[in-house]
């Protein structure tokens, strides 16, 4: 699909407002009722994904003039998918995938942001979206662990970037590392062999370097057996399951969250959190785990002329309804002594950590900037710390932590499990 | 025409640099035009400003909030009031909210809500400005159009601050028409126009009393809302009737008990698209609906303020309603769909799935007036939608009308509109002259449509009213800065 097959999509929009707000009957009061981080930074409409497709309709019609404001548009957007919950509440129409298509084109044109390029040049040299220091499975040495590659295992554990090479962040892998164990999982990593999902770079704009890192990683499974993939983080979950399945590549591969693999494990009785946490939590959802995380769905058809905007056969929309929202939820509250407080803005319309789309190194001010307001709202449930999912945004939480001075914790929700066994 | 570098300056220092844009990619996000520039003001004084400079250049402004959309003429300067999203004031005591442009209905709802308060939410949707003038859902019982509104901060064509009614003799917001200076026919007039010049900056909003829950328990994941539970002492249902007549005496009835939180007139159509999650379902469910319906009908929420009383009036009303022939939508008896659609009509105020989601556009003529006479108009530009809905320009409703009594009947608002492909030119021009011809149907049979044609064709039929508005604004817009098109969209 191009931008030009979603016109009569950006059409659809009827200025309504609705994407920039949670959805209305979900509004509490005047605190926490916007959905967009862009649009709430920004203000003005065009950084809204009403503004978005209309300033893209509009370029399809008359030409695409780029200008410094317009790239600064395209790119200040997290691509958190929170505008088309909010619209396909009551629209039928996409919204998410015009925007993205718009920041292909970008990319496609030449238009780039300096700092992505930097961070995909990155990736071509190194196979990762974060500087490479060492090698990929440093972090596992001394673990004693399965090589996926060579030798045969149920589950391939994908670390991810950050988790592999950031020294703050290993501890991810290495409590995971100590779950699977615990419950007797035949699991095996990648090691050096591991590299980028690329859900990333699609989500900044790059599509080819994407389906590079796709290719290299589905010919790595299909030629090491892999059935089952289990992701530490919420961008490679959403790569793997949906990213892949929608360029058909994913083939019959089963990929899971760590937190939905936790959940089954302990619902099989495989795992069982004993030790009590005494802990008050709020729960982030990641927005690729949740509402980008539900299922690509297959779909080829045609307008069928007339006053509906209808399709033949019925187009069914990704409204973000299937993410993945419990799994979570029931293994947090599965800790004895953990106490879960729910936020305002919580699963299919959460409020994004900030760091999506490349917003973490396009802008990393507007990145902290919503990740304080994600901040502030978790500090309203009186919580103690805020439980995610996603080692990127406990990155982007922390950083905004420090900065502010709050003393929320952030944990991941495998050092909240690892703490429990 | 583009700003000079240095008037651009000038509008720069008055708002910094960040609120202020004149590149060309920003401008297709609002309207089809080149605007000289759009602004954020943040407050009243640099809404004051930007509009004294607007003055001083003889540059045309126009301000807008979340939307819809409007008629926005090329090289003006536009106030995109997003920044002036604050709550001010929530009197409890008084029964009125102080509130900002952009702070929308949905979130000064669910604040009244907490307080056991409710206000008008318009027909626009509770994702539009709290301070809008106009009707919806709640009429019944929060009253609507002008009546709502009290003491107004209104910034003149001309950059002056006038505060009207008690506001312009104290610093209280409680009354719109004194001790002070009482500008309802100019601030909030419901006829065309129908918009005032200059730009609002606070208004205080009459606030009623809300017999509901605080917060809805809604459950499940988007779009598949539902409520738990139906509230205690709250109930929905959906009443169809043999004729108009035997419709219009039960809602006749209803308003004179004051048993009704709501009434709405809606169509069967309506009921399908607020109840469905897409347009299929939609179509699907409406041909059902359709066929379960003995005629014309409306839809109810009752709400009691303790047992006894929603005991009292689910009795009159089933009484009422049984004197008149009228007959229970089974669809809405269920528990699960009684909540989706009393969620919609309280929480959402319904419009966007009736409204856009079939064919992403809509035109509407709305009738002022008593229900009765109204309903009459309504049913031939009803007969009149037929022949389009046979050549399949606009979505077949079975040529459905609506509408709904204001302050339990007094007052009455009908409407009736067309959904279809703006995408489709002849659809287009099919609505346009349909909506033309009904409305000049309504101005030559003596009823109030809003869209009914040019003051000058209408104006004299209303005291020549035209004449003096246009002598007022003239005198409130020496400069003709504030072109048509209102203080608030």
């Amino acid at each position: 699909m191009a931008l030009e097959d979603y016109q009569g999509d950006m059409g659809m929009c009827c200025r309504c407002s609705a994407c920039k707000f949670i959805p209305m009957q979900k509004v509490k009061g005047s605190e926490y009722s916007y959905a967009c981080p862009s649009i709430a930074k920004y203000n003005f409409h065009a950084y809204s994904a009403g503004g978005r497709l209309n300033i893209a309709a509009a370029m399809l019609k008359n030409g695409f003039n780029y200008t410094d404001k317009l790239l600064d548009i395209v790119y200040n957007c997290q691509m958190c998918g929170a505008c088309g919950v909010s619209c396909n509440y009551a629209m039928d129409m996409e919204v998410l995938e015009p925007i993205s298509e718009f920041r292909l084109k970008c990319v496609e044109d030449g238009k780039t942001n300096p700092a992505l390029d930097k961070v995909i040049s990155g990736l071509r040299k190194q196979g990762s979206m974060v500087p490479a220091k060492g090698k990929r499975g440093d972090w596992a040495a001394g673990l004693n662990l399965k090589d996926a590659t060579k030798e045969k295992v149920d589950v391939l554990y994908h670390v991810g970037c950050l988790t592999s090479y950031d020294k703050d962040m290993q501890k991810l892998a290495k409590a995971t590392v100590k779950i699977l164990q615990k419950a007797g999982v035949n699991f095996g990593i990648a090691g050096n062999a591991e590299t980028c999902c690329g859900g990333r770079a699609y989500q900044m704009g790059y599509k080819e370097d994407f389906l590079n890192q796709a290719k290299k990683n589905m010919a790595m499974i299909k030629k090491a057996g892999i059935k089952t993939v289990v992701t530490g983080c919420a961008d490679g979950y959403q790569a793997f399951k949906v990213l892949y399945d929608r360029f058909d590549l994913k083939g019959d591969l089963v990929v899971l969250h760590i937190s939905e693999y936790i959940d089954k494990l302990i619902k099989d009785g495989k795992l069982k959190p004993r030790k009590k946490a005494d802990i008050s939590v709020t729960y982030h959802d990641p927005c690729r785990l949740g509402r980008l995380g539900e299922p690509w769905i297959h779909w080829k058809g045609k307008k069928i002329p007339g006053d509906r905007f209808v399709f033949d056969p019925p187009k069914p929309y990704r409204r973000g309804t299937n993410g993945v929202y419990e799994p979570p939820r029931d293994v947090i509250e599965s800790v004895p002594g953990v106490k879960l407080t729910e936020m305002t803005r919580i699963k299919e319309y959460s409020w994004c950590c900030g760091a999506g789309g490349g917003v973490n190194e396009s802008n990393p001010g507007f990145a902290r900037w919503t990740a304080q307001k994600r901040i502030e709202e978790a500090v309203s449930t009186g919580a103690e710390a805020i439980v995610t999912a996603c080692p990127l945004c406990e990155k982007t939480f922390n950083e905004a932590i420090k900065e502010s001075g709050s003393s929320l914790k952030v944990y991941d929700i495998v050092e909240l499990v690892e703490k429990a066994i | 025409m583009a700003l000079s570098k240095e008037v651009y300056k000038e509008f720069e220092d008055m708002v910094g640099e960040e609120n202020i844009c004149n590149d060309p990619a920003i401008m297709p996000a609002y309207y089809s035009t080149d605007f000289a520039a759009v602004i954020l003001p943040g407050n009243t004084a640099e809404v004051q400003a930007v509009v004294k400079l607007c003055n001083k250049h003889k540059l045309q402004f126009r301000p807008i909030c979340t939307g819809w959309s409007g008629m926005f003429p090329k090289d003006i300067i536009l106030l995109d009031l997003r920044r002036m999203n604050h709550i001010i004031e929530i009197n409890e005591k008084n029964m009125y909210a102080v509130v900002e442009p952009y702070v929308i209905s949905s979130e000064l709802q669910a604040e009244l809500f907490k307080r056991g308060l409710n206000f008008c939410i318009k027909g626009a949707g509770t994702n539009c400005s709290a301070m809008l003038r106009g009707h919806g859902h709640m009429d019944q019982t929060t009253s609507g159009d002008d009546r709502n509104h009290l003491a107004i901060e209104w910034i003149t064509p001309e950059g002056n601050i006038v505060r009207s009614g008690a506001l312009g003799s104290s610093d209280e917001w409680f009354c719109g028409d004194g001790p002070g200076p009482s500008l309802r026919s100019i601030l909030t007039s419901a006829v065309p126009p129908g918009v005032t010049p200059g730009v609002f900056t606070k208004a205080a909003i009459k606030l009623y009393h809300w017999p509901g829950p605080s917060v809805y328990p809604i459950e499940g994941i988007s779009p598949h809302y539902s409520l738990s539970e139906i509230p205690p002492n709250m109930m929905a249902r959906y009443f169809s009737f043999p004729s108009v007549e035997k419709m219009w005496q039960a809602e006749l009835k209803i308003g004179e008990s004051e048993i009704a939180f709501e009434l709405m007139g809606f169509n069967v159509s309506m009921v399908a698209a607020n109840i469905t999650t897409c347009n299929e379902e939609e179509e699907e469910t409406f041909n059902r609906l359709n066929s379960e319906v003995q005629g014309p009908g409306f839809f109810v929420i009752i709400a009691g303020d303790s047992p006894s009383d929603f005991e009292y009036k689910k009795r009159v009303l089933e009484k009422i309603v049984s004197e008149a022939d009228g007959k229970s939508l089974k669809a809405v008896e269920d528990p699960k769909i009684e909540g989706i659609l009393m969620c919609q009509c309280t929480r959402i105020s319904a419009s966007i799935r009736e409204t856009f989601r079939n064919g992403g556009a809509f035109n509407s003529i709305p009738i002022m007036g008593q229900r009765d006479l109204t309903i009459k108009w309504a049913i031939g530009a009803g007969k009149a939608k037929e022949p389009l809905i046979k050549d399949g320009y606009i979505v077949d409703d079975g040529g459905a009308f609506f509408g709904w009594g204001v302050e339990q009947g007094h007052l009455g608002k009908t409407e009736i509109f067309c959904k279809f492909d703006p995408a489709n030119p002849e659809a287009k021009a099919a609505v346009e002259g349909w909506q033309k011809e009904q409305s000049m149907r309504a101005f030559k049979e003596r009823y109030f449509a809003s869209t009914m044609g040019p003051q000058d064709e209408i104006g004299p039929a209303l005291l020549n009213y035209h004449l003096w508005w246009r002598k007022l604004t003239k005198a409130l817009d020496p400069n003709g800065v504030s072109p048509e098109g209102g203080a608030l969209v």
